[in-house]
């Protein structure tokens, strides 16, 4: 066979392959705008017939058939339920039942494909939170598809239905680090409900895993219930891997419980550099004036990242603007380095300037625009 | 043996090179479909607005790299400071700028000079003074020594805080939740992503304003629509296969997010590198690969940043002579890694596909305008063969370019009849004379010459504003030397 044949072959294949990939770029743009024009329209339409039956309950205008199936209608019913409080949510969770959009949802769910299906009805339920979809929210925080169990969780959270948080928490060390961050964010809108769950999961893991009590650290310590104060005391005293360590003290900041002041003091003189510059900044989170010698020490840490953070915490206790003046026009370079920085960003620099302005300026005003303005 | 006989094999050689090529873009094609129809469907779910409202979000760095660019600078930084993101700060690194680009910062944003440390973690030209602001955003201005796009950004790594740097330009503009999509590469796994690349868009001709694209259009004028679809062909049939295959070899400048602190174990950006983004991209494979760490760096096509290209030949020539010289600098940095079989998927596949394919190609597409009219002189040209065979490479180019078109639609930027019209004429006919010149362009880069400094000599146009007519100056004097 000579070498043209099977070159003319390809050829003829791959421009049919271009005339077909003409005609269904142009097909596919002609489908897709006339597609979004009419969702579009669709669910504005949606809106108004779901708005008239929150507004009269009772009112005549028909609910299309096949309400349930259409994106488009869950589309709406969703914006119309976020915008919604009170008695009338009551009227749309009403109507909701009415048009078994839920059972809808849940079948969608259920199925085994198509995924994309599946999200949306997993997402949907999440969004209308009804109670009906509890049993199913619950069995699909273990579906194979990640999206699916954070919108379970989220579902799950957006009901506040507190039986889950067990469920949500034992998941925490299986996960992706995506889904754990949702699980996470989900955790947190459950509030202080969440505490002893998270509480006794890093208490039992924190000596095999790394991640997940990572990951609950940093949610108590967004939920902020100072029930957790003194467990994460306890982690830290058990002498926890340096990565949970720092997290326990980030975390002891953020509670910003004076309880943790005495464990956060000795944690800046720590031999990880790492944990002494997480204690110094949880000390100034703290506010805790008791500090002020053992943040003005840190100042003089080898670590630039400690002498930083202490400089910080110092411009915000009472008392530490004295320790960075101090530091600033002391001896050692470094100190004085991470003093004025920090001045300058609390606005130290333009208050000095202000006031020497208006005649009130001190020494250490000048001190501070002269060490600031002295350039490199 | 006769010439006849040497022209005859060296045929045989350049067929099977264009077939090893075009599997390889039908490959990349076939994984870049399968890629982004699997993550098509997570960006429709929410996924941007349950990180807007996290608490888990890592904050970020911006870094943008300066010089002489005092006609878009302010209003690219007001427009980076509104990104949805939830917490930011600005390092802008001013390269010895002589146009006022620092003296325009100060005013815009009331810098303060101050004496504040600067870690240099990574060395650069030395550092004349550090300017802060302190309003919705902080911003810190690096006023520096100039030392070129590298130096710069290098600066603006150790004046970062944040443990994740996004490195930009001063002249694209960004959607609004574009940080964000990227960023939500980075949680899915903290811990072995140090690379994010994001999705560049020619920006000719569409309506801007206040720092904000009105409505994505197809440029209308030639050059800038012929690199349309080059875009759209790299960043949407070509990136998302390898960013499947964690062996993406460039994570673009205009829209790079680092971990820092891989940034700074690898030495940082390479000053006086001519494709220091492909540079650094390949230094931290290798360094991860090597040393067995387990790593990850991903592309992310629905984090979309907007920039403006070449409209004329000449800065278009700059410009691709620049990016060919970075590309022969990294192809000798990184040849111990071609076909080495300890860098894996990135050694035996995408850094051997772009020395063969993006490195060696012009020379032999070169070479073919000399040997075909000689082949044919001496009778040993198959002119049948020739003439289907050239049919073939013309419609493997526009499969190419449809699938790309066809992938784009799906984020439904080009609405338009008139814009569909648009690009498929331009598939049509950028065989004809575009890439004939991209060719002699990457000649030329390889022979040398044309001298071309680091920071490139894009002249900007200036975006076409929708509303208000030009506050700043004519964009033409935005031109870098």
């Amino acid at each position: 066979m000579s070498l043209i044949e099977p070159i003319q072959f390809a050829t003829l294949v791959v421009l049919v392959l271009n005339a077909l990939g003409v005609a269904a770029l142009i097909i596919l743009k002609a489908i897709n705008r006339s597609r979004r024009r009419r969702a579009e329209a669709r669910k504005r339409s949606h809106m108004r017939l779901i708005s008239r039956h929150v507004a009269f309950e009772h009112s005549t205008d028909p609910v299309p058939a096949k309400a349930a199936t259409d994106p488009a209608f869950i589309d709406a019913l969703i914006d119309v339920r976020n915008a919604l409080a009170g008695s009338d949510l009551e009227k749309l969770e009403r109507l909701v039942a009415r048009h078994g959009v839920v059972d809808e949802l849940v079948s969608d769910l259920r199925r085994s494909f198509p995924k994309v299906k599946r999200l949306r009805a997993a997402m949907a339920l999440a969004e209308l939170a009804d109670d009906e979809a509890v049993p199913v929210l619950l069995e699909h925080l273990d579906d194979r598809e990640p999206e699916i169990r954070v919108q379970a969780a989220r579902g799950l959270g957006r009901m506040k239905w507190t039986p889950a948080i067990d469920a949500i928490v034992a998941r925490f060390g299986m996960e992706t680090p995506w889904v754990r961050a949702r699980f996470a964010d989900t955790l947190i809108g459950f509030g202080s409900a969440a505490t002893w769950p998270l509480v006794a999961y890093v208490t039992v893991n924190h000596r095999h895993e790394t991640a997940g009590p990572v990951a609950a650290i940093r949610t108590l310590a967004a939920i902020g219930d100072d029930e957790a104060v003194k467990p994460l005391i306890e982690v830290l005293h058990a002498g926890a891997d340096p990565e949970v360590a720092i997290a326990v003290i980030e975390a002891l900041g953020h509670l910003e419980n004076p309880m943790a002041a005495p464990v956060l003091r000795s944690a800046t003189r720590d031999a990880d550099w790492r944990i002494r510059a997480k204690a110094v900044t949880a000390l100034g989170l703290l506010a805790d004036t008791e500090s002020l010698e053992d943040l003005a020490a840190a100042l003089h840490d080898p670590e630039w990242w400690v002498r930083r953070n202490a400089a910080a915490a110092l411009g915000v206790i009472p008392g530490g603007l004295d320790r960075l003046y101090e530091a600033l026009t002391g001896r050692d370079h470094p100190a004085s380095e991470a003093a004025i920085e920090a001045l300058v960003d609390i606005g130290e620099l333009a208050a000095a300037r202000a006031r020497i302005e208006e005649g009130n300026g001190r020494t250490r005003d000048h001190d501070l625009i002269s060490v600031a303005e002295a350039g490199r | 043996m006769t010439w006849a006989r040497v022209l005859e094999w060296l045929g045989y050689g350049v067929l099977v090179y264009f077939i090893a090529m075009q599997a390889y873009i039908l490959g990349l094609n076939l994984i870049s479909t399968w890629a982004l129809r699997r993550d098509h469907h997570l960006n429709r779910f929410g996924r941007v607005t349950e990180m807007l409202s996290s608490r888990t979000t890592p904050p970020v760095s911006i870094v943008i790299p300066a010089y002489n660019e005092v006609v878009g600078i302010v209003d690219s930084v007001r427009s980076m400071s509104l990104l949805k993101y939830p917490r930011i700060e600005i390092v802008i690194a001013n390269d010895g700028s002589t146009d006022g680009t620092l003296e325009a910062l100060i005013d815009a944003f009331k810098l303060e000079k101050v004496s504040i440390p600067y870690r240099a973690e990574v060395a650069t030209a030395p550092v004349r003074a550090i300017y802060r602001g302190r309003g919705a955003v902080d911003i810190t201005v690096i006023d520096k020594e100039n030392g070129g796009r590298a130096d710069a950004l290098n600066a603006g790594l150790n004046a970062a805080r944040y443990p994740y740097v996004l490195c930009t330009d001063a002249d694209v503009i960004f959607e609004g939740d574009a940080l964000m999509r990227a960023m939500t590469r980075v949680v899915e796994d903290r811990e072995r992503t140090v690379a994010v690349g994001g999705n560049i868009r020619p920006i000719n001709g569409s309506p801007v304003d206040l720092g904000h694209l009105v409505k994505a259009e197809v440029p209308k004028k030639l050059i800038p629509r012929m690199q349309m679809l080059e875009y759209l062909r790299t960043f949407l049939a070509a990136r998302p296969a390898w960013s499947a295959m964690n062996a993406l070899p460039l994570v673009s400048g205009a829209f790079g997010i680092w971990k820092r602190s891989a940034a700074i174990e690898v030495g940082g950006f390479t000053p006086g590198h001519m494709g220091e983004d492909m540079d650094m991209t390949m230094r931290l494979h290798r360094h991860h690969l090597k040393n067995r760490i387990p790593y990850r760096i991903v592309y992310e096509p629905t984090a979309v940043v907007w920039t403006e290209v070449p409209e004329t030949v000449r800065v278009l020539r700059r410009q691709r002579i620049r990016w060919h010289r970075g590309l022969i600098q990294a192809v000798r940095e990184f040849l111990p890694m071609t076909f080495n079989p300890r860098y894996k998927v990135v050694g035996m596949l995408t850094w051997a596909a772009n020395v063969l394919f993006e490195f060696i190609a012009p020379i032999i597409e070169f070479a073919g305008w000399f040997i075909i009219p000689l082949a044919w002189f001496l009778g040993v040209l198959n002119v049948e063969a020739f003439v289907w065979l050239l049919l073939l490479a013309f419609g493997m180019g526009l499969l190419n370019t449809l699938n790309a078109l066809l992938l784009d639609e799906s984020y439904g930027y080009f609405d338009t009849k008139t814009d569909t019209a648009r690009l498929l004429v331009m598939a049509l006919i950028e065989n004809f004379g575009f890439r004939q010149l991209t060719v002699w362009w990457r000649i030329r880069a390889m022979l040398g010459g044309a001298a071309v400094k680091s920071w490139g000599n894009m002249e900007r146009r200036g975006f076409v504003r929708s509303v208000s007519p030009p506050q700043a100056p004519p964009a033409s004097s935005a031109s870098r030397p």
